[in-house]
């Protein structure tokens, strides 16, 4: 029987298996999603990954179950070491290039992308937080990596209304990757290019939900969809309060989910040693 | 003068209108929310608010009019969602925004630590970051040719940082979560250190030296309702309690209900 899985549990499942051993991986603002999938691949082939995290301004070789309310713990609790933002940002970033999924709010066909604001900069529909350091890195990095939960034509467009991160770059070659809800992408000849599909997801399917045309890879293969131990290590043992699942949803349903899964981690008995402030 | 042990109200009043308020910790994580709280009451406005990230306590001085301008590379509440009166104002364009990344703000901070005017990087190249400022000049790499931007020095006029442990001096222990303190405590005339409890003595080893330091002041809970780790986590009810107080148009209330506490 084949297992069940949802949106979030294959995008996690993309992201580890993007991973290799002794990589250092950053998670950057608000994305639970991504540290699950780092986790994931710890916990299977990657027992050495390294974790460094804007949350916590530390790098660290132990993980703990995803939280809300204590998660800086995990980062601060035993870290490898501790870092300020500037040496993140100025010695980390730049000379070791950490494996780093981002997710944006608008890609377009060349594989640029946004997190700045929806429509003209200076007076946007729809003004967003900010792209963190993403400016800061795609432009030198060899390797670029997204990931984009609920896959739409707002968020595929012709063309972004703001470059915030760089796609395409002429004559400098680099991996570029994205894994959605539905498929995952690589650029080909400067163009964003359907690479595989997801199980029970047809080719018609992205493209109806994609705002520019696709080129398509061939053989056009299936996602290996996450094995049971995968599906398990991330319901019981990753994440059991379900935060990754967060990035899935929008507006009432997650306003929702967030209340509840406070609701979870507050009644939660099982604070052990893991959590703070008994360890210190 | 070594002991710099004044009261919040002392400590707020040293803030001019229109200053370049730069505020500690990251996230939601060792805000230093009781003297944002200080500074809603004392009504000094025109600010504009510097952070590597801002949240709650900037979104606060949003909603209670007091921002002028907003530089940061990242402004919401991470799992909480957008922040709603930064993301209201902004939408509006009643909000200056100059655009600052990662990479802007560290060389930024570090070039005035280096006493230079600029620190070069390349970041920003092929992004639009350049188009909507103006001021931020790129140039040629002497030595290879390649385009680098010159990422201007940043001398914030005010920091506000909470800190676990301080000392009359201003030496500090923030508690693991260093976030940019070290370099706003280095760079702003005036630094302004709230800490959960000053002793004669610091207990461990300090994260910030207090030479710039100008105020010290015990604020107990000073951070909440973000976290103070290790001694408090994030206070998760709270910071939703304000999200739909926005949402809900009942800003004013919960300003007024916070400045009461």
């Amino acid at each position: 029987m084949k297992p069940e899985f949802t949106p979030d549990e294959i995008i996690a499942t993309c992201i580890s298996r993007r991973l290799r051993d002794g990589d250092i991986v950053v998670q950057g603002l608000s994305t639970p999603l991504t540290l699950a999938g780092y986790i994931l691949a710890k916990c299977t082939y990657a027992p050495n990954l390294v974790l460094a995290s804007a949350v916590g301004m530390a790098v660290t070789l132990d993980w703990k179950p995803l939280s809300l309310v204590h998660d800086e713990a995990m980062w601060l609790d035993r870290p490898l070491r501790r870092m300020n933002f500037p040496s993140i940002c100025r010695e980390i970033l730049p000379t070791l290039e950490p494996r780093e999924f981002l997710r944006p709010a608008q890609v377009d066909r060349r594989g640029h992308f946004n997190n700045v604001c929806i429509g003209d900069w200076r007076r946007p529909r729809l003004r967003l937080p900010g792209c963190g350091g993403i400016a800061d890195i795609t432009p030198i990095y060899r390797r670029v990596e997204l990931y984009v939960p609920r896959h739409d034509a707002r968020v595929f467009v012709e063309a972004v209304d703001f470059i915030s991160g760089v796609g395409h770059v002429p004559d400098r070659p680099r991996d570029w990757y994205l894994v959605s809800d539905l498929a995952t992408f690589d650029l080909h000849e400067g163009h964003v290019r359907l690479l595989t599909l997801h199980p029970g997801v047809s080719q018609d399917d992205v493209q109806a939900r994609t705002g520019f045309p696709l080129q398509v890879a061939q053989p056009l293969r299936q996602t290996e969809p996450p094995t049971a131990e995968e599906l398990r290590l991330l319901r019981e043992e990753i994440d059991p309060l379900g935060i990754r699942k967060l990035e899935t949803v929008g507006g009432a349903a997650r306003a929702q989910l967030l209340k509840e899964i406070i609701h979870r981690e507050m009644q939660s008995q099982r604070r052990d040693s893991r959590t703070y402030p008994t360890t210190q | 003068m070594t002991d710099k042990t004044c009261t919040l109200a002392q400590a707020i009043a040293a803030i001019a209108p229109g200053s370049t308020l730069a505020i500690g910790g990251l996230m939601l994580h060792r805000r230093p929310m009781a003297a944002v709280r200080e500074l809603v009451r004392a009504r000094i406005g025109g600010l504009t608010l510097l952070g590597a990230t801002l949240g709650l306590e900037a979104d606060l001085l949003v909603g209670a009019g007091l921002a002028r301008r907003v530089r940061t590379c990242y402004f919401g509440l991470e799992a909480f969602g957008l922040a709603p009166m930064f993301t209201r104002a902004a939408s509006e364009g009643a909000l200056e925004i100059v655009e600052e990344t990662e990479t802007s703000i560290a060389c930024g901070l570090r070039a005035t630590l280096a006493r230079v005017g600029f620190i070069a990087s390349p970041a920003w190249v092929g992004t639009d970051f350049l188009r909507v400022r103006p001021d931020v000049r790129t140039i040629a790499d002497p030595y290879t040719g390649e385009t680098c931007v010159a990422f201007p020095a940043i001398m914030p006029d005010v920091a506000l940082i909470h800190a676990l442990e301080a000392d009359p001096m201003g030496n500090a222990i923030l508690g693991g979560n260093l976030a940019v303190d070290w370099e706003l405590s280095l760079t702003a005339r005036t630094v302004i250190v709230t800490a959960e409890r000053v002793v004669p003595r610091l207990s461990a080893e300090a994260d910030l030296l207090g030479q710039r330091v100008t105020h010290v002041v015990e604020a107990p809970h000073g951070a909440a309702p973000t976290s103070c780790y290790p001694l408090y986590p994030l206070d998760a009810e709270a910071i939703v309690a304000y999200v739909d107080a926005c949402q809900s148009d009942r800003f004013q209330q919960y300003l007024s209900a916070w400045l009461e506490t």
